[in-house]
């Protein structure tokens, strides 16, 4: 429903009482017990954040370029290093770039035509800082404050709408992107074991399972008390009250779902690929499940490699087909196939679409840690049905860098962004991002 | 001297510690705000050996291999449950946080030795603090000072050093910018062949070939420029006496203890105020943290229950202020343990999400981890074993509590678990004690029948209240 607490308090006023009314609102235009059906007007945006700055130029690699030998001498690839783990070559196309050895999967929905990749992505003055950086990006405002630019959307849209028609998957704070003036948008921490929504419900004394209305009511009185306009204790309360609702009836819906991929288990290739699609498996439990779904946020970190970004102590951090880097892209690739996948199996493919980005990218020229420190440009990478496959944007020129020796942006990340409002999810990007920019032709 | 009362002792304790019982209140009240604000940062002056012989008989640090990633969290949280020293424990808690280095990427017995060095720092110059922070283990790994040597210098030390440990990007009251791209470089460079011995207890060493005796020049343009073979020791100290690393620290330091800082004008007077007394006392952090707590800002309105409770801090509180118990086993492999219930709120001491440290105030609150907060509080409730590991409360402890009649005994506990002020929430709470299973009313009987279903209820409730998340 995404109305919130005080929406209801000034709806319900002198109406009924407040644990009969509550559950309706919640469940407003939700299936019950079933997997929906398929709707071709359905529009489920996912966004992946790709935490600590990545490594645009061993990501997307302009392996004929010689500026990018020779700015990285140890942890550049060559044309004939860019094969996956099966031998294929993972060079696009006729393109000067090719993709990690470690993204396979990535490069097989590329030879499919699903994946657009936007080269020389940044922004005027980029900031280096992690922090100011993901604010910035988070609320596609250069000053990193106010409302998130998914927030200012789901503002816009997801009045009316299910409480679950935005989520964000992953422990920690919610993405600042969903800072809303009006909805509270779920976060969801996966729980480890077979049911990763388990912790997402509200408990009460086992032993005494009669009192557990008694508590639910006194709870949901408690929360929906008035408090100052923007206190914390509104949020509190807001917040509060949207999760004991929310987990009532996502734990409900949730349960029809059935699995039509395999997602990584068991450590395999990596820890981190297992938490990654604990997460977009998740998503794929909300997107067949909830029908008003349509912006979910999930989250991969890792990227700031400073030091030892390729190799293991084994191959003294000299092999670029493992380490740090290596284990982030392919839990990245295999993560995003495997949800493709997934979404296929449930009638889904044509129905989602899919944006990567980092705060920011990372310096040309290697540093003496076998790593990188932090830069301004990126690729961004979306993925979908939906998506006009290729490469769109510029590579940035490696022969004129600025004074710190950060490459110069081509696209401003704020066309991404606008393009995906106007394109896909039928928004009107300039009320939401400020202005105009232009729009590129990765959807149709 | 001025006088200090109840609701002003509790939100002292609150703040500088983790709350406490009525007679703990009580008897910081009678100190007046001076004396108990003394009391309370002269920490070294309180007895605490009851919580020294529980640490020497339930620990065992005695090898480095014992020194590992649970029992380091269960070490920390059994010094804050137990402490009679409370502000050294959340002082080395606002120091982790301001210097966050996580063991994501740090070795436990760094992680620990630095935690230790906080805990005995935290009060010094700020100079003596930011050196011996930065030529520790932890931090040199932390921000890969160990591989920024001579002719390829690794930033990130010298961007953070100015960015989240000093000055911050912009100064907190004149928003002018702090440093430059070329400062961060350059800085860096100062910093080259910092490193650290490889064996116990693994001291800082300068390692000489690796280091850049060559000339650097910072802050061009401004009132602080110097050009020069700048070290390391060299920069910290002009970093700790810019008035914007003044300004900063006391930002740092209001919005942890005392309220959130606006951008108003006020604010920034207020700011500039109290980092005057960094200014003039040496850069000692013991005068500017004694000079905020016994302000009048420090007991406004504005400060009462202004900030969201850390997740160490509910939890930690919860055990305090109720008198409830906290088993801290013998080892770190349950279930129920107090590190693993703030980490799922989000707070995993020894590992903060970046080197910017916790997000704050709104930062913990969101549905996951709202949900993580009540039921939290739900299985403390809810946990009658008092043998195993874990945090429980018997009958017997709430029955101390509960008075003769439903409302009294809602206001006992709301005053005990705050003192919590709720408006039309307490007459909601009577009539939860007062509802039978059926919704049926029933007459509030003050037993111990009473006290393990509908206390346990209660005060599972009140721990649910968006009041009680507050601090």
């Amino acid at each position: 429903m995404a109305i919130n607490r005080r929406q209801f308090i000034k709806r319900s006023a002198g109406a009924v009482s407040v644990s009969v009314l509550m559950p309706k609102l919640w469940m407003g235009g939700v299936a019950h017990g079933q997997e929906i059906a398929a709707d071709p007007n359905r529009k489920i945006f996912v966004v992946i954040q790709l935490g600590g700055g990545w490594d645009g130029l061993n990501t997307v690699v302009p392996y004929t370029d010689s500026r990018y030998k020779a700015l990285r001498p140890t942890i550049g690839f060559t044309d004939s290093e860019l094969k996956d783990e099966t031998g294929a070559s993972t060079i696009l196309g006729n393109q000067p770039f090719g993709l990690n050895p470690a993204m396979g999967e990535l490069k097989s929905l590329y030879d499919a035509g699903k994946v657009g990749i936007v080269l020389g992505v940044g922004y005027p003055s980029q900031n280096l800082s992690h922090f100011f950086a993901t604010d910035i990006w988070q609320t596609a405002n250069p000053t990193g404050s106010g409302t998130g630019w998914l927030g200012r959307y789901a503002d816009q849209k997801l009045i009316g709408k299910s409480g679950l028609s935005a989520v964000s998957i992953g422990g920690g704070g919610l993405p600042k992107a969903f800072y809303a003036n009006n909805i509270v948008v779920p976060s969801i921490s996966p729980a480890g074991g077979a049911d990763p929504f388990v912790n997402y419900t509200f408990q009460t004394d086992g032993r005494f399972a009669g009192d557990r209305n008694n508590q639910v009511n006194t709870f949901r009185t408690n929360s929906t008390r008035d408090f100052p306009t923007g206190s914390f204790a509104e949020a509190l309360a807001d917040a509060g009250f949207g999760a004991e609702q929310g987990a009532t009836q996502l734990r409900a819906a949730v349960q029809t779902y059935t699995p039509g991929a395999t997602y990584p288990s068991a450590n395999q290739p990596s820890a981190t690929a297992v938490n990654f699609g604990v997460a977009l498996k998740m998503v794929a439990q909300i997107v067949t499940t909830i029908p008003d779904a349509n912006i979910l946020y999930v989250q991969l970190g890792g990227f700031d490699h400073h030091s030892q970004e390729i190799g293991t102590a084994a191959d003294q951090f000299r092999d670029k087909t493992k380490g740090a880097l290596a284990t982030l892209l392919k839990a990245f690739s295999l993560g995003v196939k495997t949800f493709y996948d997934d979404m296929a199996a449930h009638g889904l493919a044509d129905n989602v679409v899919m944006l990567g980005w980092s705060e920011f990218g990372r310096r040309p020229n290697e540093n003496a840690s076998i790593g990188t420190d932090h830069g301004t440009v990126e690729p961004l990478i979306v993925i979908g049905n939906p998506v006009k496959g290729g490469i769109y944007g510029e590579q940035s020129s490696l022969s004129d860098l600025d004074n710190a020796g950060n490459m110069k942006f081509k696209v401003d990340f704020r066309s991404v962004y606008g393009t995906v409002l106007d394109k896909w999810l039928g928004a009107d990007s300039q009320s939401i991002l400020g202005a105009k920019y232009e729009t590129l032709g990765f959807l149709a | 001297m001025a006088s200090l009362n109840y609701d002003e002792g509790a939100h002292l304790l609150r703040r500088a510690g983790f709350g406490g019982t009525p007679s703990e209140i009580e008897d910081l009240s009678a100190r007046g705000r001076e004396g108990a604000v003394d009391y309370l940062i002269n920490f070294s002056q309180i007895d605490n050996s009851a919580m020294e012989s529980l640490l020497a008989s339930n620990f065992d640090f005695s090898t480095q291999q014992k020194i590992n990633n649970g029992e380091i969290r269960r070490w920390w949280y059994t010094r804050m449950v137990n402490t009679r020293r409370q502000f050294e424990e959340k002082l080395t808690l606002f120091w982790h946080n301001h210097f966050a280095t996580s063991s994501s990427k740090v070795q436990d017995i760094f992680m620990f030795n630095q935690n230790n060095l906080l805990r005995q720092r935290g009060l010094n110059r700020f100079d003596d603090l930011v050196l011996r922070v930065s030529q520790d283990a932890a931090m040199l790994i932390w921000l890969d000072n160990i591989t920024n040597v001579l002719g390829r210098p690794n930033e990130n030390f010298g961007r953070e050093l100015q960015e989240l440990f000093t000055m911050g990007i912009r100064d907190v009251v004149t928003g002018e910018e702090n440093y430059t791209e070329h400062d961060v470089q350059e800085v860096a460079r100062a910093f080259t062949g910092w490193n650290y011995r490889r064996q116990q207890p693994f001291p800082f060493q300068l390692n000489a070939a690796q280091h850049d005796n060559g000339t650097k020049s910072i802050f061009q343009g401004t009132p602080w420029a110097t050009t020069g073979n700048l070290s390391g020791e060299d920069v910290i100290t002009i970093l700790c006496a810019r008035p914007a690393t003044a300004r900063y620290i006391t930002w740092k330091l209001f919005n942890f203890f005392v309220y959130p800082v606006t951008d108003s004008a006020a604010d920034k007077s207020t700011i500039d105020k109290f980092a005057k007394v960094y200014q003039n006392n040496n850069h000692s952090i013991k005068e500017l943290i004694r000079a905020i707590f016994v302000s009048d800002e420090f007991f406004s309105e504005r400060a009462f229950f202004s900030l969201v409770k850390q997740p160490t801090e509910l939890v930690v509180g919860a055990i305090r202020m109720l008198g409830g118990s906290y088993n801290q086993g013998t080892g770190d492999r349950g279930s129920n343990t107090l590190s693993q219930l703030a980490r799922n709120m989000g707070q995993d001491l020894f590992a903060p999400p970046d080197v910017a440290g916790w997000d704050f105030n709104l930062g913990w609150v969101n549905t996951a981890s709202m949900l993580e907060r009540f039921n939290f509080a739900n299985s403390y409730l809810s946990n009658r074993n008092t043998t195993n590991p874990g945090i429980f409360v018997t009958n017997d402890q709430l029955l101390s509590i509960t008075k003769g009649s439903a409302k009294k005994t809602v206001k006992r506990y709301l005053s005990r678990l705050g003192p919590l002020s709720v408006g039309p929430a307490l007459k909601t709470l009577r009539d939860y004690l007062e509802t039978g299973d059926n919704g049926q009313p029933v007459t509030y009987v003050n037993d111990t029948a009473t006290v393990d279903k509908k206390i346990r209820g209660l005060v599972h409730q009140i721990m649910c209240l968006p009041e009680f998340q507050l601090n």
